[in-house]
C-alpha cells in the first residue's frame, strides 16, 4: 500500500443546544484548523499534519460547504421546539504549508482561500464542478500541512436572533473535504526523484518510473545511450593523450596503431 | 509554490456601515446581512470599486509574475463581467467598441456553475455554464507590470438591502486564474517568446527539457578550444 488515495473530511454538527455556546462553535472571521482546531470533528490526538521523511503528499482537491447568506437558513417545528435544519456558513478554506498560505489575493497578500460556493462539498446535483485545484499541491517530507477554514456567518450571534430553539446534533453546519494522494516508503523516494526532474507526480508517472527501474533501464534510454557514447569518446581521448605523453602501455595499442 | 491556482470572489455585501469592506469579508449573522446597491449600467470594479469586499490597490503584477486568467463568472444573470488589462477591455461588440452591456452576463457564465435562479415567473432554473465551461479559450495572459481587474455591470438597478439580504439577492463575481511567479515566470517568458500557450503542462514540459539538457551538459565533452588549450602547468 505504498500509493494510497486519501480523503479527510471535517464536520461541525449541532450540539443539541441553542447555538450560543462559544466553546463549541467557532466565531465568525476566525481561522481554525481542520486537523487540530478547537471545533468540530478534528483528529482525536489533535496532531499537526507533519509529512514524515518517508512520505510525499499531493493534495488534489479541497472543498467546503456552500452558501453565503445567513438569512437563508431553514428551520422546522413549532416554538419552543424550533430546530435549525439547514445553515449556510459562508466559509472559505485555505491550505497552509509550514508558514506559507497557498491562496493570496490580487495585491499579493494573504487571501482567505476558496469559498464553498466555488468548490462545494457535499456536491449537489445542480452544482457542477467549477473550481479545480490544478496544478495539485506537493507537500514534501518534513513539511507541515494544515487546512484552515474561516466561517463568516457567526452561529452564536445568529442564535441571539431567536429564530430557532435548538441546533440538533444531526444538523451539519459546516464541512471541509480534502482529497490527496499519499506516497510512502520507496514510492515517496520515487516521487522526490520525479520532482527533481520536473516531472509531474501522479500515480501513473510514479508507477512508470518504478517499472523502468525494475527493467533496469533507468528513467529513459536516451540519457543512458548518451552517457555510453560520451564515456566511449572520453576513453579514446584519454588513450590518445597517454600515447602522446608516452605513458601508454601495450594494452592501449591495437592493430590499427 | 510557483505555480498556483488562485481565485478571488466578490460580493456586494457590506458591514452595514460603509459601502465596502477592505481586505476580507464582513462577519454576518441572521438578521444582519447587508448589501450595497448600485445603479444599472454603472460599472463597478470588483477590486477597488468601493462596493462590497475590496482590496487596497488594483491587481498589478510584479516583475516576476504572470497571470493566466482562464475563468470569470457572475450571479445573478442580470450581472455582467468585463475583464480589463491596462486600458483595454476584453469583451467587445461587433463594431469593435467595448461591450456596451458590460461583458458577459450571468446566463452565459453563472456562478456557481449550476446556480439556482428564480425567474420573474417564479420558476427555479439551474443555470449551466456552456459558453465557457472550460474557461476562456485561449486564456488571457497578463504580463509583469500590467494592471488588471474585472468590472461588473448590472442591467437593472441593484437595491441596497439592510439586514435581510438572502442568497439570491447577493451579487457575486468569481475570477479564477493561474499565478506563475518566481523561477517559473522566466519559463513563462520563454514559452511566450516561442509562441507556446501558457499552461501548467507546458511549463512542466519546458522545465523537464531544461533539466534534461543540464544532465546532458554535465556529461558532454569539453569544447574543442578548451581541450586544445595550452596546458598552464
Amino acid at each position: 500500500m505504498a500509493i494510497r488515495k486519501q480523503i479527510y473530511t471535517w464536520e461541525l454538527q449541532g450540539d443539541g443546544g441553542d447555538g450560543t455556546d462559544t466553546t463549541y462553535y467557532p466565531r465568525g472571521g476566525q481561522s481554525h484548523s481542520i486537523l487540530y482546531g478547537d471545533f468540530g470533528a478534528v483528529q482525536a490526538g489533535k496532531q499537526t499534519g507533519l509529512v514524515k521523511e518517508d512520505q510525499f503528499v499531493v493534495i488534489e482537491k479541497i472543498a467546503c460547504t456552500p452558501g453565503i447568506s445567513a438569512n437563508s437558513y431553514l428551520v422546522q417545528g413549532v416554538a419552543p421546539n424550533v430546530n435549525l435544519v439547514k445553515w449556510l456558513p459562508n466559509m472559505f478554506v485555505n491550505i497552509v504549508i509550514d508558514t506559507t498560505n497557498y491562496y493570496q489575493d490580487p495585491q499579493n497578500v494573504y487571501g482567505v482561500g476558496v469559498s464553498g460556493t466555488a468548490s462545494s462539498y457535499p456536491k449537489e446535483i445542480e452544482a457542477l464542478p467549477y473550481y479545480e485545484l490544478w496544478p495539485p499541491v506537493y507537500v514534501l517530507p518534513h513539511q507541515t500541512v494544515d487546512i484552515r477554514y474561516t466561517l463568516y456567518n457567526d452561529i452564536t450571534l445568529s442564535a441571539g436572533a431567536g429564530v430557532w430553539n435548538t441546533i440538533p446534533t444531526t444538523t451539519m453546519l459546516a464541512a471541509v473535504y480534502v482529497e490527496y494522494t499519499l506516497y510512502d516508503g520507496s514510492d515517496a523516494m520515487m516521487a522526490q526523484k520525479l520532482m527533481q526532474l520536473g516531472i509531474p507526480i501522479t500515480v501513473g508517472t510514479v508507477e512508470n518510473y518504478r517499472r523502468l527501474l525494475l527493467e533496469n533501464k533507468g528513467l529513459e534510454t536516451d540519457t543512458f545511450n548518451h552517457y555510453l557514447k560520451l564515456m566511449e569518446s572520453e576513453r579514446k581521448r584519454e588513450e590518445k593523450e597517454m600515447k602522446t605523453q608516452g605513458v601508454a602501455r601495450y594494452m592501449h595499442y591495437s592493430s590499427e596503431d | 509554490m510557483s505555480l498556483r491556482r488562485q481565485c478571488y470572489e466578490w460580493r456586494n455585501i457590506s458591514d452595514g456601515i460603509k459601502p465596502s469592506f477592505l481586505n476580507g469579508y464582513p462577519v454576518n449573522s441572521v438578521g444582519d446581512v447587508n448589501t450595497t446597491g448600485f445603479l444599472a449600467n454603472q460599472p463597478v470594479d470588483i477590486f477597488i470599486g468601493d462596493i462590497g469586499n475590496n482590496i487596497d490597490i488594483p491587481g498589478q503584477l510584479k516583475a516576476y509574475q504572470y497571470i493566466v486568467l482562464d475563468s470569470v463568472a457572475v450571479f445573478p444573470p442580470t450581472l455582467h463581467a468585463q475583464i480589463y488589462v491596462g486600458t483595454t477591455k476584453y469583451f467587445q461588440d461587433p463594431d469593435n467598441v467595448p461591450s456596451r452591456d458590460g461583458g458577459l452576463d450571468g446566463f452565459a457564465i453563472p456562478f456557481p456553475n449550476g446556480a439556482t435562479w428564480t425567474n420573474s415567473a417564479g420558476s427555479n432554473i439551474n443555470l449551466i455554464n456552456t459558453v465557457f465551461a472550460d474557461g476562456l479559450k485561449p486564456a488571457l495572459i497578463i504580463q509583469p507590470g500590467q494592471v488588471w481587474g474585472v468590472e461588473v455591470t448590472s442591467s437593472v438597478d441593484v437595491p441596497t438591502i439592510s439586514n435581510t439580504a438572502t442568497e439570491q439577492q447577493i451579487q457575486k463575481c468569481f475570477v479564477k486564474y493561474l499565478l506563475i511567479d518566481g523561477g517559473d515566470s522566466i519559463v513563462a517568458k520563454r514559452l511566450l517568446d516561442a509562441g507556446w500557450p501558457l499552461t501548467v503542462e507546458n511549463v512542466w514540459k519546458y522545465k523537464q527539457d531544461i533539466l534534461k539538457t543540464h544532465i546532458y551538459a554535465g556529461l558532454a565533452p569539453l569544447p574543442t578550444e578548451v581541450v586544445k588549450a595550452k596546458r598552464k602547468v
